[in-house]
């Protein structure tokens, strides 16, 4: 099987985002990884690699920072990449962003299955895949928690939906599948992964070299941290004693325990 | 007029929570873009179209077997002629599963922009300016659309269900299906059996601060034992096998609103915060004072939760 997964470098959630001009955020404070739904993909991908054989190709849209986490995911296993680091790709919309990875899929050819994570942790919008299965022509599933494949033409999957509840369809590859957290244990990048990463195929693309003419459909207007109207009464003091205040209150103020 | 149309969602003959909240919102902006609110149902009858019906003044109904059950295809195709045949200018989708599913598509299939998950939406200067929640729920971001028609989708919960009380017309649109490359086989329900956290009167949750498997059995399950609660889990504690999915509370599992409800290590994104923000009283502990936990908790406290629960366990 020849498996592309889209893959997205991301802050660290942990980190502390401090807001630029309203516009950006100050990147000199944030740590970046591997979007964690986008890991789930890498693993899934290798799963179905382990079972069928083929290859695994990341690709990624992102600045020079990005690199890192594209050999992350060829620690782990997959194959080669292609880094589409051309500031006029990974500033624009999703419209745009998805646009240049599916001419990209494209340009690799006779791929069975484009897979990545159901959204990114920083934008949060989860229309990237579904954008790059129209653009190519090929039928889609989202929030995917299961999937079966006898040949790695024909899949079985199993789709989160509410509640607990899944729901099981059938579709033919070429395909693509958005895979959402906990389908697997995405494995950790061995020692010789990391050597061998070092070496493996990474090619740099431009808008220009793929021949994406694509033009936002969105604008972003601002950013800012949200404020709520019912924020916490946060109880001040160390932990120990902010806790004894805390029972204090649950039992004589709030009356619940 | 041209429209502004929202796409319904049912499962088993009933309509979804987030169809009526749509409805709302919809009313709320259209007249701001110079539009009128309509509905369309996809569905075997029109029977949920009457439904909707009580919720804004127009509903178009496509009555077919190929859209009796979800599918990406069937639903864009949908929304792809109802569009043509009814002068639609934007379209409002639910932040489901089902939407997120099929939304990106039908944005696609119309030439239109897509904002997805969005939580608010204002006219300013006759422009849709939609807010979305980025970075976890730490940021919030505002957007429009470029393009001539646009597609938003909102986050579940986003507003309150629209009030019935109207009779809007509805008017069956035919639509010529073309090929619908899934095939959905069955319904299944993941987590049967198990306990039901629903009923608890306390609730003692635990996220990914608690880092591992062992830490959550000896820190959450002895407190929410001594509160003579039950004990649960964000997401990410599900997901590593820390405990049962029978005990996950969020959008894609229980939704509980207990008395008292306990947030241990947990950020508080809005996938978990739809489990449990109808909780009578909500205490978040988190070493971080940026998580959005601490936007919907009653109190809160910053620090690290390995040294608060100790001190909690004590005083008890």
């Amino acid at each position: 099987m020849k498996i592309v997964v889209c893959l997205k470098q991301v802050p660290d959630m942990e980190s502390k985002f401090k807001i630029v001009d309203d516009k950006k955020v100050d990147e000199s404070q944030i740590a970046f990884k591997i979007n964690d739904f986008d890991n789930y993909a890498v693993e899934a991908a290798l799963q179905l690699k382990e079972k069928h054989g083929g290859e695994v190709i990341i690709v990624s849209a992102g600045p020079e920072r990005a690199a890192k986490d594209i050999r992350q995911a060829f620690a782990m296993g997959a194959d080669w990449g292609i880094h589409i680091n051309d500031a006029a790709v990974f500033n624009g919309d999703g419209f745009v962003i998805a646009s240049a990875l599916a001419k990209a899929i494209e340009k690799i050819g006779g791929v069975d299955l484009v897979m990545t994570g159901v959204q990114s942790e920083d934008l949060q919008a989860g229309t990237t895949g579904v954008m790059i299965a129209d653009i190519l022509n090929i039928p889609s599933c989202t929030n995917v928690v299961k999937i079966d494949t006898a040949d790695g033409k024909a899949f079985t999957l199993n789709r989160e939906l509410e509640g607990g509840l899944n729901e099981v369809l059938e579709l033919a590859g070429p395909a693509m599948l958005s895979i959402q957290s906990g389908i697997n244990e995405p494995r950790y990048p061995t020692l010789p992964g990391i050597m061998k990463a070092k070496k493996k195929q990474l090619d740099n693309k431009s808008a220009g070299d793929l021949g994406v003419s694509a033009s936002a459909r969105t604008a972003f207007i601002k950013m800012f941290v949200p404020v709520s109207d019912s924020m916490a009464e946060i109880i001040q003091g160390a932990p120990e004693e902010a806790a004894a205040k805390l029972v204090d209150k649950l039992k004589n103020e709030a009356k619940v325990i | 007029m041209a429209k502004l149309l929202i796409i319904a969602e049912h499962r088993d003959g009933k309509l979804s929570t987030a169809t009526l909240e749509l409805c709302r919102v919809a009313k709320a902006v259209a007249s701001g873009l110079g539009l009128e609110p309509a509905a369309a149902v996809f569905a075997k009858d029109d029977t949920l179209a009457k439904e909707v019906a009580k919720y804004i003044p127009e509903v178009f109904a496509v009555c077919d077997a190929a859209v009796e059950k979800y599918t990406s295809d069937g639903y864009t195709q949908a929304v792809k002629a109802v569009v043509e045949a009814k002068d639609v200018k934007g379209v409002f989708i639910p932040n489901t599963y089902d939407g997120v599913d099929y939304a990106a598509k039908a944005a696609m299939a119309i030439n239109a922009g897509i904002v997805s998950n969005c939580n608010k939406a204002d006219v300013e200067g006759g422009k849709l300016v939609l807010t979305r929640s980025i970075f976890n729920g730490k940021l919030q971001e505002t957007k429009s659309v470029t393009t001539d028609k646009f597609v938003v989708t909102f986050e579940k919960g986003a507003f309150d269900p629209a009030e019935a009380g109207g009779a809007g017309a509805v008017s069956n649109v035919a639509v010529s299906f073309g090929a619908i490359r899934t095939k959905v086989k069955e319904v299944i329900a993941t987590s049967t059996g198990g306990v039901d956290i629903s009923q608890a009167k306390i609730i003692v949750a635990g996220g990914r601060g608690l880092k591992d498997g062992d830490k959550y059995k000896e820190i959450v399950i002895p407190l929410a034992q001594k509160l003579g609660g039950e004990y649960a889990g964000s997401r990410p504690v599900i997901d590593s096998g820390w405990t049962e999915p029978s005990r996950q509370v969020g959008q894609s599992g229980k939704t509980v609103t207990p008395d008292l409800y306990l947030a241990l290590g947990i950020s508080g994104a809005v996938q978990h915060a739809a489990g449990m923000k109808g909780s009578k009283c909500i205490v978040a502990v988190n070493k971080d004072p940026e998580a959005p936990i601490f936007n919907i908790a009653t109190y809160g406290i910053v620090a690290d939760l390995f040294e608060v629960v100790p001190g909690i366990m004590a005083n008890l």
